[in-house]
């Protein structure tokens, strides 16, 4: 039987570019943001859980290895996750793992990008030219999307407006757009059909780090914590005869295992704030119908009433989400940590006003990866 | 027909990386003569490291001390067939060296002309290349105790990045599904496999049926239609990432080829216009007169682009977007 984890610090990064840093010096400022947060030091931590998109992206191979001095983690089991786009909230669920299993009361866990030291283009089209890249690979789909939905075409501009706005009461937001509109998104470079410039998501450096620690040891920090009631990983081939990239099956087995486990029966009504994985701005839509929040071909609406802003009633990337940020392996990570920020009342200016149940979510490779969690304010929240 | 060629790429980038408050010092000291170490407690640690590796702690630039130019070779190990990437191009050693000043070692190269002049235990002594630019490439070491004056650099701004390319040459043999399909193009035939567990035909096949688990042989295959309906696809604007040759927005789509059950993705199709591009539009294949290619992979997931001249319209109606849904990837 599982025991009981918790999320006690918080650190991160600003996310955009980090010229004068290192890499050893990006990680290590997120992990001491998060220990500091804890009140606790290297000396308190077990186990340490790194998590990163492909080597290439840096060209540093098995950094686990070379991040260890800064990581204080000379002399500690450290482990690393890899689930490409999808492993910030891997790597999050790997740490949890760790506290829950009995094996560590306390986990370091950090993941990371310097998308300025390379170029993750390049990377993605594995090093040969002509490649189509992420928006490239998810243009198509998003099509489809469209076609089988009917939502109309400014769903995408809205996402891409509503997800900026909330970035600038985020500090560590990279992009800070002070003057973003529905015309300047509309009237900005199409990438991809029907992806607009300012409907993708930048190319950031930065470091995202947790502290979780079993309920014995919660009380020595001093801030709230915020409980993981479940998590849930899937994964599909990318490719095979029959699949559904739109509505995708590990998606919806995903949430449905997820919510199962939290005990949510209503995941509209009983989750309070959500950090969807969006790196292009149609996935908002999109993941509430693959992730069991809204009906199929229902989720645009969502957006177009507002339910997904700030003050609607599930508020979606309410941190500026990766449209705003994405060092590509730190942004799973993200948004589970940004979930707990919600319900331990610790969001700031973005923070949802009574915020006791939060999911976190993150996806991979050609939509293929699956990795979520539900963290609340109270270790068995009553549903109603 | 003989087998086609092992793969042979090389996967190459040129990182630019940030070198930091430790690493930056000791890159600016090797290009400007001198070898930096970093005072740890009580140990000099060579090269420097912005970490203590026992506690943790920051260890700042203030504790940068020079160390060598003399050191001890701890370890060593003989390369008798130097490559490009290696920092000498006749027979070397890689040693690890213990310079003088220092408590831990630094890996370099030797240049000791044969491996009988190598031992553990001997002396070496740094040489400072004639150009230097603040890389670790700047010096090698030679036997002796004999210090050698660096030659002056004219340059002094601090090494804040450096530009690193990063290369590896990947050889392998293809595997039997994906000779037989590459062979197949070579004759203009497109060779997929019938699944034995369900009976969907893969194009191109892995060798396997990923969903039902089950292995697939040349008994499985099938040859399928150089026709098929358009699925999805993509415009693509060329980013200029180093290896890139496209420089003009291009099509990528994914074809379901008659008779297929999985589609061809990443198609190359440029002789028809974007505008008039559309999921459910009929297209056939025109092979080129002399197919060859150069470039065969085992990952491939459409044609390989040496054998079509291009794409053209069947004539025949568009396919109802509706029925081929499940087959956009």
């Amino acid at each position: 039987m599982a025991r009981p984890c918790a999320v006690v610090g918080i650190g991160q990064t600003k996310y955009k570019r980090q010229l004068p840093v290192t890499l050893d010096g990006l990680v290590r400022e997120a992990a001491l943001n998060a220990l500091e947060d804890a009140n606790l030091t290297f000396d308190d931590v077990d186990a340490v859980v790194i998590g990163k998109a492909p080597d290439a992206l840096e060209g540093v191979i098995m950094p686990e290895l070379s991040l260890a001095h800064a990581l204080g983690a000379v002399g500690k089991p450290i482990h690393r996750v890899h689930t490409a786009g999808s492993v910030g909230a891997s790597t999050a669920i790997s740490a949890a793992v760790l506290v829950e299993s009995g094996r560590y009361d306390t986990v370091l866990t950090v993941t990371y990008e310097k998308q300025s030291e390379g170029n993750a283009t390049w990377a993605l089209s594995g090093g040969r030219s002509g490649g189509q890249g992420a928006g490239g690979t998810f243009a198509p789909w998003i099509r489809e999307y469209i076609r089988r939905s009917n939502a109309p075409e400014h769903i995408g501009w809205t996402v891409a407006v509503k997800d900026r706005l909330n970035a600038l009461k985020n500090p560590h937001a990279h992009l800070h757009l002070e003057d973003i509109s529905i015309e300047k998104v509309k009237e900005s470079p199409m990438l991809w059909d029907p992806l607009h410039f300012l409907e993708s998501c930048p190319s950031s450096d930065g470091a995202a780090a947790m502290v979780l620690t079993s309920e014995d040891k919660v009380q020595r920090s001093p801030n709230p914590p915020a409980w993981v009631l479940a998590h849930a990983k899937r994964t599909e081939f990318s490719s095979f005869p029959g699949r559904d990239t739109i509505r995708i099956k590990a998606g919806l087995d995903c949430a449905e295992a997820l919510y199962k486990k939290a005990g949510i029966t209503n995941p509209r009504k009983q989750i309070d704030a959500a950090e969807l994985y969006v790196p292009f701005s149609w996935y908002e839509p999109m993941w509430l119908e693959g992730h069991l929040i809204a009906e199929e071909g229902e989720g645009w609406k969502m957006t177009d009433e507002g339910a997904t802003a700030l003050d609607g009633d599930f508020p979606v990337n309410c941190s500026g989400g990766v449209l705003s940020s994405n060092p590509i392996g730190a942004s799973g990570m993200i948004r589970c940590l940004e979930a707990a920020n919600q319900v331990r009342g610790t969001a700031g200016d973005y923070q949802v006003d009574g915020a006791k149940v939060a999911l976190g979510h993150a996806y991979g490779g050609a939509a293929q990866y699956f990795a979520m969690w539900i963290v609340s304010s109270e270790l068995q929240p009553e549903f109603t | 027909m003989a087998d086609l060629p092992d793969i042979d790429f090389t996967l190459e980038f040129p990182y630019t990386r940030t070198t930091g408050p430790v690493i930056g010092p000791f890159l600016t000291g090797l290009r400007d003569g001198r070898i930096l170490g970093t005072r740890v407690g009580d140990q000099v640690i060579c090269p420097p490291v912005e970490y203590d590796p026992d506690s943790g702690a920051t260890v700042g630039p203030e504790n940068l001390v020079e160390v060598g130019p003399v050191g001890t070779v701890d370890a060593w190990t003989w390369v008798a067939e130097p490559t490009s990437k290696h920092p000498l191009d006749t027979p070397f050693a890689f040693a690890q060296i213990k310079l003088d000043g220092a408590d831990t070692t630094m890996l370099h190269a030797v240049d000791a002309g044969s491996i009988d002049a190598m031992s553990t235990g001997m002396r070496v002594v740094v040489r400072f290349n004639e150009d230097r630019v603040g890389s670790v490439t700047d010096v090698h070491f030679v036997p002796g105790e004999e210090a050698a004056a660096p030659s002056p650099v004219d340059a002094d701004e601090d090494v804040e990045i450096m530009e690193h390319l990063i290369g590896v040459r990947i050889q392998e043999p293809l595997q039997p599904h994906r000779q037989r399909f590459l062979q197949g193009l070579l004759q203009k035939k497109i060779i997929g496999q019938r699944s034995p567990a369900d009976g969907k035909v893969h194009v191109p096949s892995r060798g396997y049926d990923a969903i039902n688990r089950v292995p697939m042989s040349d008994a499985d295959d099938v040859e399928v239609e150089g026709r098929g309906t358009v699925t999805s696809f993509t415009e693509i604007t060329p980013i200029q990432y180093h290896g890139q040759t496209e420089t003009e927005p291009y099509i990528r789509c994914s074809i379901l080829l008659d008779g297929a059950d999985s589609t061809i993705g990443g198609v190359d199709v440029r002789h028809i216009p974007i505008d008039e591009f559309r999921v459910g539009m009929r297209l056939e294949v025109v092979w080129r007169d002399d197919i060859s290619f150069d470039d065969a992979d085992n990952r491939g997931y459409g044609l390989n682009e040496g054998v079509y001249e291009r794409w053209e319209s069947t004539g025949e109606p568009d396919v109802d977007p509706e029925l081929v849904k499940e087959h956009n990837f």
